[in-house]
C-alpha cells in the first residue's frame, strides 16, 4: 500500500513536469530578443545642466566621480565605471537633477580606457551617447 | 595511522571553497572514514568585504547603498536594519504609510528569498526541474522590484525617515502573489510526498530545540525545531497585521522545508493586508529629510529585523561626526554555519549538501 502511494506521488511529479513541455517558454533569448528596461532603471549616466556643486561626488560611496569646474562652468565631468556601483545616490541627491542614470545596460568592454567615461554637459549630445 | 570502523584509514577531505553547492565560498574540512563523517570544521572568510570597517570611512548616506550587499538576496531587510538604527540615532519618526510600504516590500523579498532557497536546495539534492519553476516565479517579484527601485537586487529604496518614493504599480502586486501561491501547490505535489525527497530529508540532520537555542539559531531553522520564536511579533512594525507563525516539530531537513513553504503563504497573507492598507491610507512616505550632511548626536542605536535567514541586527555607534564611529552586524547565517559540525558528524557524505542546503546559509551574510 505504501509502495503504491509512493509510485502515485512520483507519477504526479512526472505529470507536472510533463505539463510544462506544452507551456509557453519564459526564457528571453537575450542577444536576439531585447529586454524591456523599466523607466527607473539605473544604467549608463547622462549629464544635462550640471552646475558643479559637487554633491554627487560627496554622496558617491565609491569615489567614482571626478569634477573639474570654474564656478558654475563645468570643464570636465568624469565617471569611472570600474568603481561605479549604480546605486543612484548621485541622481537622487542632485539639486538640479543634472545627472541621471539611464537605460543603457550593456557597459562591459574589453578595454580599460573605455570605462573612464567623460560626460558632456549638454542635453543633446549625451542623449545621443545613451542610445 | 588511525584505523576506522571499516578497516580503512581516516582521511581528511576538503570540500570547497569553490563547491557549486555552497552558494558562496565556504570551505569544509572533513574527517571521513569511508563515507562516514567523523569531524567537520567550517572555514569562513572567503567572501569578507569589510562591511563593518568600511562604514567608518564613509558618511551615513554613503554607507546606505552598500548595506544591500550584506545579504544580496534579501537586500530590503539589511537596508531596514541599518536605516532604522540611524533613525533611532536621529530621533525621527517614520510616517505610517512608509512603514506599511516597508513591510510590503520586505515580505515580497522574503518570498523571493525562499523561492531561491527552494530551487537551489532541490538542485543540490539532484532535482533539476523545480529550480526552473521557482526561478520563474521569483523573476516576477524581481521584475516588480526593478520597476519601483531601478535594480533587481540592490534596491537603495529605503531612506532615513521613510522610503524614497510612494509605491508605484501597486495593482501588479496581487496578481504576482496569486501566481506564486498557486504555483506553491505544484511544488508541494512535486515534493511533499515524493519518496526520493523524503528519504533524502526526513530524519536527516535533526536539530533539537534546546541545542538550536544554545547555538543562537534563529529564523525558520529554529521554528522548524518546535519553537515559535519570531522577532516579527516583538517589533511594532507588524502590529497591524494578522498572521500565523509557521512552525514544525521534528527539526530535520524536511521540517525546515515545510516551515519555509508555510512562510511563503503567510507572507502572501501579510502582503494582501498591506495592499489593502495602502489603498485606503494615503499620506506621506518620508519626512523630507535631506540626508547629505546629517550628523547624529553621540550615542548608540540598535535595530533588529526578522529576515528569511534569522535575526539580523545592526548596531550603529555615533561620536557626533559625519561618519559612524562603529557599525556592527549580526546575521542569522553566521550562526547556522556554526551548527554544521554538530549536525554533520555521524552522517554520510551524501547528506552534507542535504543538511547544509536546508540551513539556507548565505555566505556573503556570514562574512560581511
Amino acid at each position: 500500500m505504501k509502495f503504491l502511494k509512493q509510485i502515485k506521488a512520483l507519477l504526479e511529479g512526472v505529470f507536472i513536469v510533463f505539463k510544462h513541455l506544452f507551456k509557453k517558454s519564459v526564457t528571453l533569448q537575450y542577444p536576439e530578443e531585447r529586454p524591456v528596461v523599466p523607466e527607473k532603471f539605473r544604467g549608463g549616466h547622462t549629464l544635462n545642466g550640471c552646475i558643479g556643486c559637487g554633491i554627487c561626488r560627496k554622496v558617491c560611496p565609491c569615489d567614482a566621480i571626478t569634477i573639474e569646474n570654474e564656478g558654475k562652468n563645468v570643464t570636465s565631468y568624469k565617471i569611472n565605471l570600474r568603481k561605479c556601483m549604480f546605486c543612484g545616490n548621485c541622481q537622487y541627491y542632485c539639486p538640479v537633477s543634472a545627472i541621471k542614470l539611464g537605460k543603457k545596460f550593456e557597459l562591459a568592454t574589453a578595454f580599460e580606457e573605455e570605462l573612464q567615461v567623460e560626460l558632456v554637459n549638454d542635453s543633446n549630445k549625451s542623449k545621443e551617447d545613451n542610445k | 595511522m588511525m584505523k576506522g570502523w571499516s578497516g580503512m584509514s581516516k582521511m581528511k577531505l576538503n570540500l570547497g571553497p569553490q563547491h557549486p553547492s555552497t552558494h558562496g565560498v565556504l570551505r569544509l574540512i572533513l574527517d571521513v572514514d569511508g563515507e562516514k563523517i567523523l569531524g567537520c570544521e567550517p572555514v569562513i572568510g572567503y567572501l569578507h568585504r569589510g562591511m563593518e570597517k568600511m562604514a567608518e570611512g564613509m558618511t551615513y548616506l554613503q554607507y546606505l547603498p552598500t548595506v544591500d550587499r550584506v545579504d544580496y538576496v534579501s537586500g530590503f531587510f539589511n537596508s531596514f536594519a541599518y536605516v532604522s538604527a540611524v533613525e533611532k540615532l536621529l530621533k525621527i519618526e517614520v510616517p505610517e504609510r512608509a512603514s506599511i510600504i516597508r513591510v510590503l516590500l520586505m515580505e515580497l523579498n522574503r518570498i523571493a528569498s525562499h523561492l531561491l532557497w527552494l530551487g537551489t536546495y532541490l538542485l543540490d539534492l539532484g532535482a533539476v526541474s523545480p529550480f526552473f519553476y521557482t526561478f520563474r516565479e521569483r523573476e516576477l517579484i524581481l521584475n516588480y522590484f526593478e520597476k519601483i527601485s531601478g535594480q533587481r537586487l540592490m534596491y537603495n529604496y529605503f531612506v532615513f525617515g521613510g522610503v524614497r518614493q510612494d509605491i508605484e504599480y501597486i495593482e501588479e502586486i496581487r496578481p504576482i502573489i496569486t501566481t506564486v501561491v498557486e504555483k506553491l501547490e505544484d511544488y508541494e505535489k512535486l515534493l511533499t510526498d515524493n519518496p526520493i525527497f523524503i528519504s533524502r530529508t526526513k530524519n536527516v540532520g535533526i536539530l533539537e530545540r534546546g541545542e538550536a537555542l544554545a547555538y543562537s539559531i534563529t529564523g525558520p531553522n529554529l521554528r522548524a525545531s518546535n519553537s515559535h520564536l519570531d522577532f516579527r511579533t516583538q517589533s511594532g512594525l507588524y502590529k497591524n497585521f494578522e498572521y500565523k507563525i509557521a512552525k514544525a516539530e521534528d527539526g530535520d531537513c524536511y521540517s525546515r522545508y515545510k516551515v519555509r513553504l508555510e512562510e511563503i503563504r503567510e507572507s502572501a497573507n501579510i502582503i494582501n493586508q498591506a495592499v489593502d492598507l495602502l489603498l485606503c491610507k494615503p499620506g506621506d512616505v518620508n519626512i523630507g529629510l535631506n540626508p547629505v550632511n546629517i550628523t547624529p548626536e553621540a550615542g548608540e542605536a540598535y535595530a533588529d529585523v526578522e529576515t528569511p535567514r534569522g535575526l539580523t541586527t545592526c548596531c550603529v555607534k555615533s561620536d557626533g561626526s559625519a561618519n559612524p564611529y562603529r557599525v556592527k552586524w549580526r546575521t542569522g547565517s553566521f550562526y547556522a554555519v556554526q551548527i554544521l559540525p554538530k549536525l554533520l558528524i555521524g552522517n554520510m557524505i551524501s547528506d552534507i549538501m542535504s543538511i547544509y542546503g536546508s540551513l539556507d546559509v548565505m555566505l556573503p551574510e556570514v562574512d560581511r
